[in-house]
């Protein structure tokens, strides 16, 4: 018992006097899950509108891929981002294998899905008569597009989190692409689990608890927009 | 005299749900600055007609031909020019003054938005001060179908399309919506499509009626709708009959293969004391005045009697009226001959 009191000690002096191999995985993962998410917004938001509003044949079959793709093991992308971006894969030429840009690559392909599932669910969830009114005030294709997604900005925000808070904690696809290299591709996922492995629980525990302060500012966003 | 050009051409329109055809019309023109109530039972066709018209939808047949050009769903040429007030309006998640501002926000905004803001505000008897920065959760239902209409209002279009505009709206309500309608025609010239079940607030605002029927318009001017089910009489095979609610028969013409609906025109409909019998006439069926009221045009009293049923409407002058001691309540007597009925 009294080892996990002495590591919460030790872990409030490493937050205290920023010990840099812990700022280091806590810069890298903020660093990794922001790109990440940049990413996946600017490609998922608008594929997530154009499958929720509009009906195009084969529009069932692609929700179904989308939605098999939520549920894809982390270890799986890990596996398929390795291949790829391998020296021996289609993309090894980019040198991307265990740098931060190969693990922000792969947390895109896993935060991807998440916000075109959740932005698809919630425009095919809009008013019916929120185009209509649209089109009577003389909006055009564009300005239909926009002024829907701000109409639903609760609901696609409230998944926008939920993706925030599944790449950020994310281990798998971390640990296979980058390597877990000490202040370079060390995540705060990837360092817990080592230092646990080590026996260096003040470590972890002290990665942890950023953790759990990161999930809990997530959480508290969630909650208020849900209450929106 | 020249008559004013159609503002809207409807040739062949026709639209289906699935195989269910819901609009048949062959042809409609809409005279630029009318008024146009439109009267139906629900299902009718009503809604549909005026997303066509309001060019939200693509009919499965037909065009739609808008200032002289066939038009299409976001043509330039309509883009803020024809508006539609649905019967529950859409407010978007944001305050008042940003509701009725949007339609000018997305083009270029005019300097003096507030000012025009306040004035459509007015219009519809909102007091800028009070209703302006609300959010759009904070209205009731007749602040928010005015606001709706503020909306539209703003962007002073040439069409003003209202669908049910005051059925769920206080008497209030329902009057500054009428008043601001009215007031768009006669201060801009804007064309006014409206449909209601109210038919007093409707003769009262429009000065031209239609009614729809299976997605089929009648002249209610002129006609009356005898809605079905027929019945084929088994004992002659051409005879068809209305069995009313009451038990009471009205006696059809043989139908003709295309006939949907029997029609009949307001004009060979006598109305008489409760007692009095014609002979020569084969249709006589007693009905029940259910409601009175001036039109607003020709000063004529539009009488609506249920004979089992099914309402007639028919306008009468006030010395009519006055002969036959017509009130609410009163029973009387319809006679019509089943050879004026015409199968449409």
């Amino acid at each position: 018992m009294d080892y996990i009191v002495d590591g919460f000690i030790k872990a409030f002096f490493l937050l205290i006097h920023l010990d840099p191999a812990t700022t280091s995985a806590i810069t890298a993962t903020l660093k990794v899950s922001t790109i990440a998410m940049i990413i996946s917004l600017t490609i998922g938001l608008p594929l997530g509108f154009v499958l929720g509003y509009f009906d195009f044949p084969g529009k069932r079959h692609i929700k179904t891929l989308v939605d098999t793709l939520l549920a894809l093991p982390t270890v799986c992308i890990g596996l398929i981002v390795y291949a790829l971006i391998s020296s021996r894969g289609p993309l090894g030429d980019w040198h991307l294998l265990f740098t931060l840009t190969g693990i922000a690559m792969g947390l895109t392909v896993l935060a991807l899905p998440i916000v075109i599932a959740i932005t698809a669910a919630t425009v095919e969830n809009i008013d019916s008569e929120l185009k209509l009114t649209l089109v009577s005030l003389g909006a055009g294709r564009r300005h239909i597009l926009r002024t829907c997604l701000w109409e639903v900005r609760y609901g696609i925000l409230a998944g926008v989190v939920t993706a925030y808070g599944r790449v950020l904690t994310e281990v798998g696809i971390a640990m296979m692409v980058g390597g877990n290299i000490k202040y370079h591709t060390r995540t705060m996922t990837t360092a817990i689990a080592l230092e646990t492995n080590k026996g260096q629980f003040a470590d972890g525990i002290a990665l942890g608890i950023v953790l759990i302060i990161i999930a809990l500012c997530v959480n508290i966003c969630l909650s208020f927009l849900r209450k929106q | 005299m020249t008559l004013a050009p159609p503002i809207y051409r409807l040739d062949k329109i026709a639209h289906f749900y699935g195989d269910k055809q819901v609009l048949d019309i062959a042809r409609l023109e809409i005279p630029k600055g009318a008024i146009i109530g439109l009267m139906g039972p629900n299902g009718s066709g009503k809604s549909t007609l005026l997303k066509i018209l309001a060019f939200a939808m693509r009919p499965s047949s037909g065009r739609v031909w808008f200032n002289g050009t066939p038009q299409y769903p976001f043509c330039e040429a309509i883009q803020g020019n024809v508006s539609l007030v649905t019967q529950k309006p859409y407010l978007l998640k944001r305050s008042v003054f940003d509701n009725i501002a949007y339609g000018l926000k997305i083009r270029r905004p005019p300097r003096d938005l507030t000012q025009r803001v306040q004035q459509v505000m007015a219009e519809v008897g909102l007091n800028f001060d009070r209703f302006a920065y609300r959010q759009w959760h904070e209205l009731s239902g007749g602040e928010a179908q005015r606001v709706a209409l503020a909306a539209r209002l703003i962007l002073r279009p040439e069409v003003l399309l209202l669908d049910e505009p005051v059925a769920s709206v206080d008497t209030r309500s329902a009057d500054l919506i009428r008043k601001a309608s009215l007031a768009a025609r006669q201060n801009r010239g804007t064309t006014l499509v409206v449909t209601s079940h109210d038919l007093p607030w409707l003769f009262t605002c429009s000065d031209t009626q239609l009614s729809i029927n299976n997605g089929a318009l009648f002249a209610t001017g002129q006609e009356i709708t005898i809605p079905g089910p027929y019945i084929r009489s088994h004992r002659t095979g051409r005879i068809w009959t209305r069995q009313l609610d009451d038990g009471q028969v009205i006696q059809l013409p043989a139908r003709v293969d295309s006939g949907r609906t029997a029609l009949i025109q307001r004009k060979d409909i006598r109305v008489m004391g409760p007692e009095k019998m014609e002979a020569s006439t084969d249709n006589q069926i007693r009905g029940q005045v259910q409601s009175m009221y001036m039109t607003g045009q020709h000063g004529d009293i539009m009488t609506t009697i249920d004979a089992g049923g099914i309402s007639f409407m028919l306008g009468m002058t006030p010395g009519q009226a006055a002969r036959l001691n017509l009130q609410p309540g009163t029973v009387v007597t319809l006679a019509f001959n089943s050879c004026d009925i015409r199968w449409h």
